[in-house]
């Protein structure tokens, strides 16, 4: 089906986010002209190349309960329909050229709730992410009896923007099955399942090796001989498995002396859903736990931009991934679109990506000896746990690739627009 | 069985039910609610009958009317946490079912955490985005709210409709509101209307002290509030005319002056819609009786006396008071929306005409008041449809069917059934990841 160009709104509370890496690649491989709504920003660094050429960003303010610091979880929604709000505003003071659709990610913050109210007449596709469920999934399956009432009726109401946002789509899609299996029922059958893909122009192995050979890791020298155990995570939080991450360190570290540890993500946690860790510098306590640990052989980067995540990870000898039940991470397709070992938690929503003995591992998280005890089989022997890697690898270009799956997406669009311009 | 009753008010759609289903089918029936109802108030055969606890609120808990647009949300979640409390706190035996009913969605959806039965929500309403209820009146000026509040208000609404285990509304059109996605929860049961309390008869011809001489034509107009979403400015257009043309017509109006839903309030800057309707025309007020809230047995006593009842609704819940006209053998002349168009047969039970047309209400009023003889018939087969389809006699046992045939999933009687509905009768036969959101439990 062709693809005629678009004018896209999109909004999102945080640019680029997720549907950055989208508007990028429809800017600049379908022509489309992007007008991005968010609210924050991240460093330039991860901004993508068609910002200025194709794809405008522009950035909203926040009234009322959003500029609180914390607010009580009962005024979750309102803070969300500040964020709405605030869009709203921005948008009729710019008043952007004929919108053909709005594409929206709430990420639990309503930002594309309002914009019909600027712009009636284009479709509203939105990005869902994840449907809490009262007492499961995420770190909701570890949950003691410590944990305050409030805090599962906080869970029990947080799919109230996911409801609205549902309700006012035109297309409502999630990544994965796992993800859409979330939603009530009813839901289910008018959320499609779209992957937005991983950039596998920039996540791609080296064809001459980036293992096994002499290599600058972020301005750090390893020696041909060292062996890269790599984690990836926005956060370096409980939810992705920083935890087990850490403690499979630990043993690694002491079984062999030429393993190095690299550690990606913000040591700070901003996930709300992290009662425990929310705001705080969880990776440090951790830290403070495990004294053993060679801090030379155990490379925390922090946040790293995209072209330093991918250099890391085609460097990875084993990339692992032993985190809770929770939407599959980005990282974990780049990890495998650069062709790493995979060694990641046996839960749902990683059986949906990973076949395990053919295209990585998929281990009982919680038997710390399985974990480790496979990870060295791994580190031991590289060659043979190379075909699935490679297969990992295959997988994506067929699946996950962004130049698979955006085409998808793009067709989709295109027939919410003419449907919607059909019907007028 | 025990039925757990939860609601903002009592009696309001649950306390003659449940009166009827302790004396009909010996179901204990417990009430938690916020407060007693004005309108209607409490009979004391409930009050003696029912066991009725009211929520304990919270030091700062405010009453709905006063929460700002964005703030609704997070009210209907003190609410619901409020209700877990007292369910928690009280010490009643586990109910076998709980029926709910909220102003803006059921208070349920944290009682999972309490009490593991099955769950039946009131589907009362889903607001409309743009041209129905609150948003149907845009010859009104705006109000702020108008573009947005329609956008989230049926958050816990939506909310409790993905709890619950069952749902049900007193029309079909109500039912239709909801999006389809959920319409196989939602089954069809009016509420009932007392026909013995409704029914025509003479009546003294006297009101609020006020002798009404013989041959003077009675027009009647009653809303829970005097609104525009009721029409109320409406009819006191289409009354004006009335009066002008005919000499012998009093006008009795009944309703508070709260405004229930919509904006009333902000675009009139006035403090109720009444007393910005009556300062943008000269009236003759001597016509006009208006009675305020009154009670049921009062209502029914004017309703006796009508010529002429005037129901002037945005499509919008249906208002008991027009099916209780039409149960007193009333001509009701309404708006012709769809809601109504569901039991008024326009010149076979009744009249409509379109909602903003004054001039065919008026020559249409006119009509009925010059020969009130002629358009009696219509009346009396209004009468007959409510005796046959919407009293309590009618409704209350087909109700009954349903809130035990859902009960009955935990008591054994399997959950196909329930899902089943099995009463359609009057009712269904034309029915054609947060990353950025924070938990704190500040």
């Amino acid at each position: 089906m062709a693809q005629d160009p678009l004018h896209v709104l999109w909004i999102e509370p945080g640019f680029p986010g997720r549907l950055g890496g989208l508007a990028d690649w429809l800017t600049r491989k379908r022509g489309y002209r992007s007008t991005f709504y968010c609210h924050t920003l991240s460093p330039r660094s991860h901004w993508p190349t068609s910002v200025g050429q194709g794809l405008e960003v522009v950035t909203f303010g926040v009234g009322g309960a959003a500029r609180d610091p914390a607010v009580a979880w009962t005024r979750t929604l309102e803070r969300g329909l500040c964020y709405a709000y605030g869009c709203l505003e921005v948008l009729e003071q710019n008043r952007p050229r004929p919108i053909d659709l709005i594409v929206g990610r709430s990420a639990g913050l309503g930002s594309s709730l309002f914009a019909p109210v600027y712009a009636a007449a284009p479709p509203v596709a939105n990005l869902l992410d994840y449907y809490y469920a009262p007492r499961a999934n995420d770190l909701a399956d570890e949950a003691g009896p410590e944990t305050p009432l409030s805090y599962t009726l906080w869970r029990r109401s947080m799919g109230a923007i996911d409801l609205l946002d549902l309700e006012q789509a035109d297309l409502a899609w999630t990544p994965t099955d796992w993800q859409r299996g979330l939603y009530p029922a009813e839901y289910q059958a008018s959320i499609e399942v779209l992957c937005d893909g991983v950039d596998d122009g920039l996540f791609r192995r080296l064809l001459d090796g980036g293992r096994g050979r002499s290599r600058t890791l972020a301005g750090r020298t390893l020696a041909g001989s060292t062996r890269v155990v790599t984690f990836v995570s926005r956060f370096l939080d409980r939810l992705r498995g920083f935890d087990r991450f850490l403690r499979l360190a630990a043993g690694l570290q002491q079984a062999r002396q030429d393993v190095v540890c690299v550690a990606i993500g913000d040591p700070v946690v901003r996930r709300g859903l992290d009662v425990s860790s929310f705001n705080q510098n969880y990776a440090a306590g951790l830290l403070s736990l495990h004294a053993e640990l060679d801090r030379d052989r155990f490379w925390m980067l922090g946040a790293c931009d995209p072209a330093t995540t991918a250099e890391v990870l085609r460097a990875s000898d084993l990339h692992v991934a032993l985190g809770r039940s929770y939407p599959v991470s980005r990282s974990l397709l780049e990890a495998m679109s650069s062709g790493c070992v995979i060694l990641a938690s046996d839960v749902e929503p990683h059986r949906e990506v990973i076949d395990s003995a053919r295209n990585g591992i998929l281990v009982n998280a919680a038997d710390e000896s399985a974990v480790l005890s496979f990870a060295l089989r791994i580190l031991a022997d590289p060659a043979a746990f190379a075909p699935l890697a490679r297969e990992a690898e295959e997988d994506v270009r067929e699946r996950y690739a962004r130049s698979v799956c955006v085409p998808r997406l793009a067709e989709r669009f295109s027939k919410l627009v003419l449907a919607r311009e059909g019907r007028r | 069985m025990n039925i757990l009753f939860i609601h903002d008010a009592f009696p309001a759609q649950f306390g003659r039910l449940a009166l009827e289903l302790k004396r009909g089918r010996g179901w204990n029936c417990r009430f938690l609610v916020q407060a007693l109802s004005s309108c209607p108030t409490p009979t004391p055969e409930m009050l003696e009958e029912l066991e009725i606890r009211l929520v304990p609120l919270a030091a700062e808990h405010r009453n709905s009317d006063g929460v700002p647009w964005p703030q609704v949300h997070g009210h209907y979640l003190e609410q619901c946490q409020a209700v877990l409390g007292a369910v928690k706190a009280s010490a009643w035996p586990r109910p076998d079912l709980i029926v709910a009913h909220g102003g803006r969605g059921a208070p349920t959806i944290f009682l999972r955490e309490a009490i593991d039965c099955p769950i039946i929500v009131y589907c009362e309403y889903y607001f409309a985005l743009r041209r129905g209820d609150i948003s149907y009146r845009i010859d009104l000026p705006a109000a702020e709210p108008a573009p947005f509040f329609p956008r989230t208000i049926n958050a816990a609404t939506l909310c409790a409709l993905v709890d619950c285990d069952a749902g049900y509304s007193a029309t079909r059109w109500q039912k239709q509101s909801f999006p389809a996605r959920f319409q196989h929860k939602i089954e069809t049961y009016f509420d009932g209307i007392d026909v013995q309390l409704y029914k025509p008869g003479p009546a003294p011809r006297s009101i609020a002290g006020r002798s009404i001489p013989p041959g003077t034509r009675v027009v009647t107009f009653a809303s829970r509030g005097l609104e525009s979403i009721r029409g109320f400015d409406i009819f006191m257009e289409v009354a004006d005319r009335i009066a002008r043309a005919r000499q012998d017509v009093i006008f009795v109006v009944v309703g508070g002056e709260e405004i229930h839903y919509g904006w009333d309030k902000l675009h009139t800057q006035a403090p109720s819609f009444k007393e910005w309707v009556l300062k943008r025309r000269t009236y003759d007020l001597d016509r006009f009786l208006f009675l305020g809230r009154i009670l049921p047995e009062e209502l029914a006593t004017i309703l006796r006396l009508s010529d002429l009842h005037l129901y002037l609704t945005a499509p919008f819940v249906l208002s008991w008071s027009m099916v209780s006209a039409m149960a007193t053998g009333c001509v009701v002349l309404a708006s012709d929306v769809a809601p109504v168009r569901e039991l008024i047969d326009p010149g076979i039970n009744g009249l409509a005409e379109p909602l903003f047309d004054v001039d065919r209400l008026c020559e249409q009023a006119l009509a009925v008041l010059d020969d009130p003889g002629a358009y009696a018939p219509l009346g009396r087969r209004a009468r007959a449809l409510v005796e046959e389809r919407y009293s309590l006699e009618a409704c209350i046992p087909p109700l009954g069917d349903f809130l035990e045939r859902v009960a009955g999933r935990t008591l054994g009687q399997g959950s196909q059934s329930a899902n089943q509905p099995q009463h359609e009768e009057q009712n269904d036969r034309a029915d054609g990841g947060g990353d950025d959101c924070a938990y704190h439990s500040a």
